[in-house]
């Protein structure tokens, strides 16, 4: 079949501007797993509460910029309470149990969600409206933003992570916790605030990507199953990793799209879940352990 | 096992399986399916405990094992005329192990959350598949079926009444409970509890362990198989809502909430966890899964071995 | 009768330099899951005093002193440090009040650079700039090894130096006593002579340290007493200058 170059080149569009979203969800699950080995089941969820929340501000003060700033506060603030209540006792015990205690979080945030909002979508007004012709399409300025936001917020991570004390004790936390802490890292706090982080991040992207979908209950389910993806194809753990795993994926998935339903695109990525599972555990994107 | 508790666990199960076989005679309609689809449940979940209590797989992908077994029914069922039971049963089980042998040839390679990880993405493959085969499943509607008669050729002949089918239910998991403690005590189970202790060291006395890992799972998928293919009978429907990761999750729940390593603890998981849905569902309508998932999270965090275990350490004090 | 309590030094051992001692462990135990791991032990260390704590592999040496670290918490028994109890308290609270622990296995960040490793234990709340920059220059100028490797990832470095980052990591708490888990282990006899110069170099600068170690004349030439430990208690101390290497109590704690 012969596609395009036009078709091929939106698709390519379309694919990083998703990346970069899947990125951000990513990259705060692959935080959380690295430094605390939590496989967080209900990261979708704090997605989805981030764009209520989002949605919620919106309605209140009509600028979009504070919703985004207000939900990626609030929901930060529900990872802590989340991590404290049921994550810290965990501590110790089966990585698997966090896995189980996370899912019962899920199902918690996305009924309490269904309930608080109903079953019926809400909407983000795009802050930035406009359009700019891309061949035949009139593709929006705001999906370009998203990416330009979604490079910069993953980019103060890396910032935050590299440079200041804080960086440096998230860093040692995440390679050997005891050690940090005896060095008098207080670790606990460390922990919560990188829980936190993540859930802060999860928000973000959920406020971002709201304008273009429409919000609902469900909509986090699907987002922790391609970060789950993507953090395991990007090598457990490894940020950089799990960026260069979205934007892969991403793309794969749109072009797949072109020949096939965007439902059934989905498939690429468990395939190349599975062979990365295969062929290279450690992950795609991260360099051949020693 | 001493002679005492031989016996004491003998009439126990005699008296239980008679109760459950007394119930339908006594019940409302309502209950009575009530306890059929708790006995199927509780079978999906024991099928998972092979797995999860007794090598040490935490699978979050038996939805995929549960849905396939009822589409391979509905198949049988639609395209057999008149509808027969034995062809549904065969072809259930014959997809639910080839589905099983495929994921546990991929999956058993891994360990703990990846094992776990990737079952769930398998399930999630056939749940996309068989939600967008739209021309063969039904897609989004799933598919309607009628029930077969409970018959063997030139013995007998019966219609499914609510009763038979209960009874038919009880003895098929009743006789699947037996056969799986059979398993678990021979030679085969321990093997599989000694991968779950310790992997590297059966390894090295010199077991394949990898090919005892997709024994178990094909051994579990074809058990989760068998209760997909009982909760079509049950519901004369089979829908891909059924092949979701959630499934998988509430399977697990069970198994959490029950105890596991015990096949009778997801049994009563699956009891405790729908009788509390059927009663939250009364005061909190459809959020009845707000409280469920915080008692969930209780016993996840507090009751580590399931309230069978929590139940057994209260009782020795 | 045990040959400790009959041992000819027992007597004249003065216990500690005057007044209450920095640091007191009481009477701990401490389990691991059910094996019993620490069976009473107690010792003290002075201010500025380098203690000695010898024995067998496996006989609750390294327990000991993550114990007192706060990584094990002992089930019973009291740490007084600076007349304060610290039993039971978090490790990194622990640290703050100034103890540090270096561990056998070293345990550097491997990847943090060697400055970043020092950090870890510098960036703390109340210390001036100055007071940063003036710690790591001590600890530059008692290894100038880690001054040309500062920004290289700890997991790149040596044994040896990985010895120095990690001794140079605990001294940035500014700690009152160091405890020192087998720093000498696998180090080549250059590298080992240069650690006992430094352990010396801290007592003079008045900081203790409570010294893990396998090499006995070592410990005997550091340490001002040496505890003896088997099987989780303290069997024997004694003034090292009053130990020799034929000693009866090392013939029998320590079998050479």
């Amino acid at each position: 079949m012969n596609i395009p170059f036009d078709q091929f080149l939106i698709q390519t569009i379309n694919g990083i501007v998703t990346g970069m979203i899947l990125a951000m969800v990513a990259s705060g699950l692959t935080l959380i797993f690295g430094i605390m080995d939590v496989v967080n089941f209900a990261h979708g969820e704090l997605f989805m509460l981030g764009a209520y929340v989002g949605v919620l501000t919106l309605a209140a003060t009509g600028n979009f910029w504070i919703a985004l700033i207000a939900a990626t506060l609030a929901i930060a603030v529900l990872g802590a309470v989340i991590y404290l209540t049921t994550l810290r006792p965990l501590i110790g015990r089966d990585p698997l149990t966090t896995i189980l205690a996370t899912f019962g979080v899920s199902l918690v945030l996305q009924n309490y969600a269904l309930w608080q909002f109903g079953p019926v979508a809400r909407k983000i007004e795009e802050p930035i409206t406009g359009h700019f012709s891309l061949f035949y399409l009139e593709y929006p300025y705001y999906r370009l933003a998203i990416a330009v936001l979604a490079v910069a917020i993953i980019g103060g991570l890396w910032l935050f992570l590299k440079h200041g004390t804080y960086g440096i004790w998230i860093r040692a936390t995440t390679q050997d916790r005891v050690m940090a802490q005896a060095m008098g890292i207080p670790v606990p706090w460390v922990l919560t605030a990188v829980f936190a982080i993540g859930a802060g991040m999860a928000a973000a992207s959920g406020v971002l990507f709201g304008p273009l979908v429409g919000v609902n209950s469900q909509m986090g389910t699907s987002w922790v199953l391609r970060a789950f993806i993507v953090v395991v194809v990007g090598g457990m753990g490894s940020i950089s990793g799990s960026i260069a795993a979205a934007i892969f994926i991403s793309l794969l998935e749109a072009y797949a799209s072109l020949w096939v339903s965007p439902a059934q695109a989905v498939i690429v990525s468990f395939v190349v879940l599975i062979l990365t599972l295969l062929f290279r555990p450690t992950g795609l994107f991260v360099p051949t352990p020693k | 096992m001493s002679r005492r508790r031989f016996f004491v666990y003998w009439v126990g199960f005699a008296v239980i399986v008679a109760l459950l076989a007394v119930a339908p005679l006594v019940l409302p309609e309502f209950w009575r399916r009530f306890l059929t689809e708790i006995l199927i449940w509780g079978l999906l979940a024991m099928s998972s405990d092979i797995l999860i209590g007794y090598t040490g797989m935490v699978s979050f992908g038996h939805s995929a094992f549960f849905g396939l077994g009822m589409y391979g029914a509905a198949a049988a069922l639609l395209g057999s005329s008149p509808p027969n039971l034995w062809l549904a049963l065969l072809y259930g089980l014959a997809s639910a192990a080839a589905v099983a042998a495929f994921v546990a040839y991929f999956s058993t390679r891994l360990r703990d959350i990846y094992f776990a990880i990737t079952t769930l993405i398998f399930s999630q493959i056939f749940y996309v598949v068989i939600f967008t085969s739209t021309a063969w499943t039904g897609g989004e509607n799933g598919l309607n079926f009628s029930r077969p008669r409970f018959a063997i050729p030139y013995l007998f002949s019966l219609r499914f009444t609510p009763a038979v089918l209960h009874w038919f239910v009880l003895a098929i998991v009743a006789l699947s409970y037996l056969l799986l403690r059979r398993i678990t005590h021979s030679p085969f189970g321990m093997v599989l509890q000694s991968i779950r202790e310790n992997e590297a060291r059966t390894r090295a006395i010199g077991y394949a362990v990898e090919r005892y890992k997709i024994v178990a799972v094909m051994l579990s998928g074809v058990f989760a198989g068998l209760a997909g293919v009982l909760y079509a009978l049950q519901n004369q429907f089979a829908a891909p809502d059924f092949v979701f990761f959630v499934v998988s999750g509430e399977v697990v729940i069970y198994n959490v909430v029950g105890g596991i390593g015990t096949l009778v603890g997801p049994v009563v998981g699956a009891a405790f966890f729908l009788l509390l849905r059927e009663a939250f569902s009364r005061f909190f309508t459809e959020f009845y899964l707000i409280p469920l998932g915080v008692i969930f999270i209780a016993i996840v965090i507090f009751m580590p071995r399931g309230l069978l275990g929590f139940a057994r350490r209260w009782l020795n004090g | 009768m045990s040959v400790a309590e009959a041992a000819p030094a027992a007597p004249s051992v003065a216990p500690t330099v005057e007044g209450e001692p920095l640091l007191r462990v009481a009477g701990i135990h401490t389990y691991y899951g059910k094996s019993h791991i620490l069976d009473g032990v107690s010792l003290t260390v002075g201010r500025a005093e380098i203690v000695g704590l010898l024995g067998r592999n496996g006989v609750g040496k390294s327990t000991t002193l993550k114990a007192i670290a706060g990584i094990v918490h002992p089930r019973s028994g009291a740490i007084a440090f600076d007349g304060q109890p610290v039993a039971g308290l978090a490790p990194h609270t622990v640290a703050r009040l100034g103890i540090a622990y270096v561990p056998e296995e070293r345990r550097i960040f491997p990847y943090l650079t060697v400055l970043e490793n020092l950090r870890t234990g510098l960036d703390r709340r109340g210390v001036s700039k100055a007071r940063k920059a003036a710690l790591l220059d001590k600890a530059y100028a008692y290894f100038p090894r880690l001054a040309e490797r500062r920004a290289q990832f700890g997991g790149t470095l040596s044994g040896g130096e990985q010895q120095m980052l990690a001794i140079a990591r605990a001294m940035m708490l500014e700690p009152k006593v160091i405890l020192l888990d087998e720093p000498t282990e696998g180090l080549m006899p250059s590298m080992v002579s240069q650690i006992a110069q430094i352990v010396g170099a801290l007592s003079r600068e008045g900081v203790a340290v409570l010294l893990v170690e396998q090499n006995v004349p070592l410990t005997l030439e550091a340490c001002r007493r040496v505890y003896f430990i088997e099987k989780g208690v303290v069997r024997h101390h004694a003034l090292a200058a009053e130990l020799s290497l034929d000693h009866s109590a090392i013939h029998q704690y320590l079998g050479v």
